[in-house]
């Protein structure tokens, strides 16, 4: 089972560089999803992968073989991948067994009755049984998902990708394939490429996540990595909701924004110089206002909106002292409302410092 | 940069043939009209714009052109209004009539008009005659408002087409809002409806004016007797002893530019707003109730039906089966002479037949194969400059036939490529003139394939080739064969170009009925027109088959 190597791999449409000296590693049968919003080059770096496009520069391995690099690109048909599309690409003409069998035309030395064998077990796993004589018009939005699985896991390619696959299904129907993809992959093992825009789908089904802006990795690593520690601005917005503060730092461990100071862990800050940090709405605390004193990290405030989400309340604070207004998020229960003072605690630990947006 | 790939040659080879087959008449047309024995001159631009004959060709046709235009708009427009909005019986049966007139061949009609309303043994001026023994006729056909009429009748439909399916576009609910905020009926028509539908009218117009420029058959039939030119008759009459092939080209080089400008004009017209905010496809469309409007507005309609279909055919249908078309109707009168003098005795008729049918399939073939090829390489972008293919490939359209077989005559009557005498010189000339019918269809199929379904089989290990073959052709079927039908059918009713093309053993039908009319051998033309309307109903009833949709349909 090999991996995918992208080297420094640059695809440009024009003047602009869709993808841009793109670098990602993806280890042998791990799931990578290539996450980031409209235009940030996921789909371009995947049919990049898949062969459809040639890179101006840069080098595309897998395993030990070189299948991309300037001039020389091996064609789809050889690169032993499959894929399976937003649009699912079922062919309407062919019965779903006949889909699913038509990639076992181009492995060498099955007997017919292998691959009947074959796509009987694999309809099996995907939980079409019966289906075989069905037309793609004929089945469900579900099923043409499942159908599409099925074609690309029965001819066991090196490499999947994936391009959100799940973005034409209703909302129950995505979470529950979520967990399906992820089941799959565990029992299957195939080394993946997931292109997806939302952020959930790509914390629920990846080992690791590598988010992309303006046809460049700007961080690889795992949910939880990304989540409590996002390295830019743009990955502490675009993953999760987050507060931005931007502030001076006023020691090596604090930063300040008018009256308010704020201690930052884990920091090596250069007082005076310009300072963002970002902190999660539901780690910062509400507490009785009597409770305040005026050390760092707990600050004044005025709750400005107050909204119940049924499993959260999602508050607006107005922070004293300074132009601060903190989504904050706690657990349902005694409520405050709209001009009510509070106190916020925000532990140290909270607070990311961010490089760059 | 190029994915290095196996099928490229066949791909260039496309490409290629549509530049030649473009380049070719258009490069000599060009060069024969600046040329002389001297190098190059503009003297016979010269001699075209100062002599007031042609003079008047010219502006004869701009005011018949421009007339057509106006009828066509006055015709179709409310008839699109009436069937697609309104609560108007026999909607199915109007369409299919209008239908009927998109596909009647002009020239037919024209040809049948004569009957109707020739001056002296036209059927209508005679019954006016025995109803009120006036001397005079009622209608002279043989004149600029005859011919405006019976070309009217044939192009209101390119109106129609786009009314009827701008208007079914639209939703009630966009005028709904309009009279719920307090508009009356004709307020709304005149601020919400009219609006949206003023590009479609102005396209329609620019399209019917198009067609009236490029037409030859009507105003040979008409305008030749009544003593006056159009340019295309004029170009034509270029190329009859002795021929000035150089003139032809200096006239036909004008006829070209308005055209194109044409052209352009709609699809600036049709660029703007209207047809962006016309979206709502599953929104409901309440019919509007006539209330007493209703039969008047039938018997409007019926009255035009029968001007375009029910009396032509009518006066064709009684031409082919008696002895002297002029004669009344009776079983004394009755014959099948006609027929077997034209299938069977007259071997000018049968040859040609045979030859239209030869060019009808091969065109047909070659057409819808190369543009098939030509549509698939521009929709997946599989060569640099696959615009300008899609360009070249839709061009044809602003060249009227006649200017298209000046070209062709002056390319291929010289070394290496002597094709004049030869049905091939007319194989050219269709496979070029009826590329753009064939492109469109044939792109519009596969914008209708989604590349992932090409792309899914790549992976999988097929190859272009075999992915062309294996997916990609089975889809399309459908759609490429309307594209033969659309073909077939231009070919068995084009006139204009093989009448300049045409030697001899290389006739075909619509060059004889040209002929036998001056022989006056009303029966044998009657006879190919109801064979070649056979032809043409069975081919579009084909259409309907493989596209599940009439021929007026919108593409989607």
């Amino acid at each position: 089972m090999p991996g995918i190597t992208l080297k420094e791999v640059t695809k440009r449409y024009g003047d602009v560089a869709a993808v841009d000296g793109l670098s990602l590693q993806v280890e042998p049968g791990e799931l990578v999803a290539l996450l980031g919003p409209s235009g940030c080059g996921k789909t371009t770096t995947l049919r990049l992968v898949a062969g459809f496009l040639a890179p101006e520069a840069g080098e595309i391995w897998v395993g030990d073989r070189c299948l991309s690099a300037p001039g020389a690109v091996v064609p789809p048909e050889r690169r032993r991948m499959a894929m399976i599309f937003q649009s699912y690409a079922l062919w309407p003409h062919m019965t779903v067994a006949e889909n699913v069998a038509y990639g076992l035309r181009f492995k060498k030395g099955l007997s017919r009755a292998e691959r009947a064998r074959r796509v009987r077990e694999m309809l099996q796993v995907v939980q079409l049984a019966g289906f075989e004589h069905r037309y793609p018009g004929e089945l469900s939005g579900g099923q043409q998902q499942r159908v599409a699985v099925a074609r690309a896991l029965v001819v066991e390619p090196e490499i999947l990708l994936l391009d959100e696959p799940l973005s034409n299904l209703d909302a129950n129907l995505r979470e529950e394939m979520r967990f399906e993809i992820r089941r799959l992959h565990e029992a299957f093992g195939i080394t993946t490429l997931y292109v997806t825009h939302d952020q959930a789908e790509a914390m629920v089904i990846s080992d690791r996540i590598a988010v992309l802006r303006a046809g460049r990795v700007v961080q690889v690593g795992t949910a939880e990595d990304l989540f409590l520690r996002p390295r830019t601005r743009f990955v502490a917005e675009f993953i999760g909701k987050t507060n931005v503060i931007e502030g001076r730092a006023v020691a090596r461990d604090t930063l300040a924004r008018g009256a308010v100071r704020l201690r930052v862990a884990a920091a090596d800050l250069e007082p005076g110089a310009a300072v963002t940090v970002s902190v999660r709405p539901h780690q910062v605390e509400l507490a009785p206002p009597e409770d305040a004193r005026t050390e760092p990290n707990r600050l004044r405030g005025t709750v400005r909106r107050a909204s119940y989400l049924g499993d959260a309340v999602d508050y607006e604070v107005a922070v004293e002292g300074s132009d601060l207004v903190l989504r904050v998020t706690t657990p349902p229960g005694p409520r405050l409302r709209p001009g009510e003072a509070t106190t916020l605690r925000v532990p140290p630990a909270a607070c990311v410092p961010l490089a760059g947006d | 940069m190029i994915v290095v790939e196996r099928a490229l040659p066949v791909w260039i080879v496309a490409a290629l043939l549509l530049v030649a087959l473009m380049a070719l008449p258009l490069g000599w047309l060009a060069w024969v009209s600046v040329s002389s024995e001297r190098g190059a001159t503009l003297a016979h631009y010269a001699a075209v714009f100062t002599d007031p004959r042609l003079q008047r060709a010219l502006w004869t046709t701009l005011v018949m052109a421009a007339w057509v235009g106006l009828v066509a708009v006055a015709l179709g427009a409310p008839l699109g209004w009436l069937t697609a909005r309104t609560d108007l019986p026999g909607k199915a049966v109007i369409r299919s009539l209008v239908l009927a007139s998109f596909v009647t061949p002009p020239f037919l009609g024209a040809f049948a008009w004569i009957m109707l309303a020739g001056p002296n043994a036209g059927l209508l001026n005679r019954l006016w005659r025995a109803l009120t023994g006036a001397d005079a006729p009622l209608v002279n056909i043989f004149s600029l408002p005859g011919l405006v009429f019976v070309i009217a009748l044939y192009t209101f439909p390119y109106v129609y087409v786009m009314i009827a399916n701008t208007l079914a576009l639209i939703a009630s609910d966009l005028e709904e809002a309009a009279a719920v905020l307090g508009a009356g009926r004709v307020r709304v028509a005149l601020t919400v409806t009219l609006p949206m539908v003023l590009p479609a009218i102005l396209s329609g117009f620019i399209l019917a004016v198009l067609q009236a420029l490029a037409l030859f058959g009507s105003p040979a039939m008409l305008a030749m007797p009544a003593g006056f030119h159009t340019v295309t008759t004029q170009i034509w009459a270029f190329f009859q002893y002795p021929p000035r092939p150089e003139m032809a080209a200096a006239f036909s080089i004008p006829l070209l530019l308005a055209t194109a400008l044409l052209l352009q004009l709609q699809k600036l017209v049709l660029g703007r707003r209207g047809f962006a905010t016309v979206g709502g496809r599953g929104a409901q469309r309440r019919p509007i109730p006539l209330g007493p409007w209703k039969y008047p507005a039938l018997a409007a309609v019926l009255a035009l039906m029968a001007c375009a279909i029910v009396l032509p055919y009518g006066v064709l249908a009684r031409a082919a089966f008696a002895r002297a078309w002029a004669q009344p109707l009776g079983w004394e009168n009755l014959t099948l002479a006609n027929w077997t003098f034209t299938f069977l005795e007259y071997s000018a008729t049968r040859g040609a037949v045979l030859n239209t049918l030869e060019l009808g399939v091969t065109t047909a073939t070659v057409g819808a194969a190369l543009a098939a090829l030509l549509a698939y390489i521009a929709n997946r972008r599989l060569l640099p400059g696959h615009q300008a293919l899609a360009f070249l490939a839709l061009a044809p359209v602003v060249i009227p036939g006649v200017v298209l077989a000046v070209g062709l005559f002056l390319a291929y009557t010289r070394p290496p490529l002597v094709l004049y005498g030869t049905l091939w010189i007319l194989f050219v000339a269709y496979v070029t003139k009826e590329m753009p019918v064939g492109y469109s269809q044939a792109d519009a199929t596969f914008r209708g394939i989604h590349p992932e379904l090409e792309e899914a089989a790549r992976v999988l290990g097929a190859g272009r080739l075999r992915v062309l073959r294996e997916i990609t052709a089975p889809l399309a079927r459908g759609g490429i064969i309307a594209a033969w039908c659309f073909i077939f059918i231009g070919v068995i009713r084009e006139l204009s170009a093989s009448i300049i093309l045409f030697t001899p053993a290389t006739r075909v039908m619509s060059v004889v009925i040209f002929d036998l009319k001056e022989e006056g051998q009303f029966g044998a033309i009657a006879v190919l027109g109801l064979t070649m309307l056979v032809m043409t109903f069975a081919t579009v009833l084909a259409v309907q088959k493989f596209l599940g949709r009439d021929v007026l349909g919108a593409r989607s």
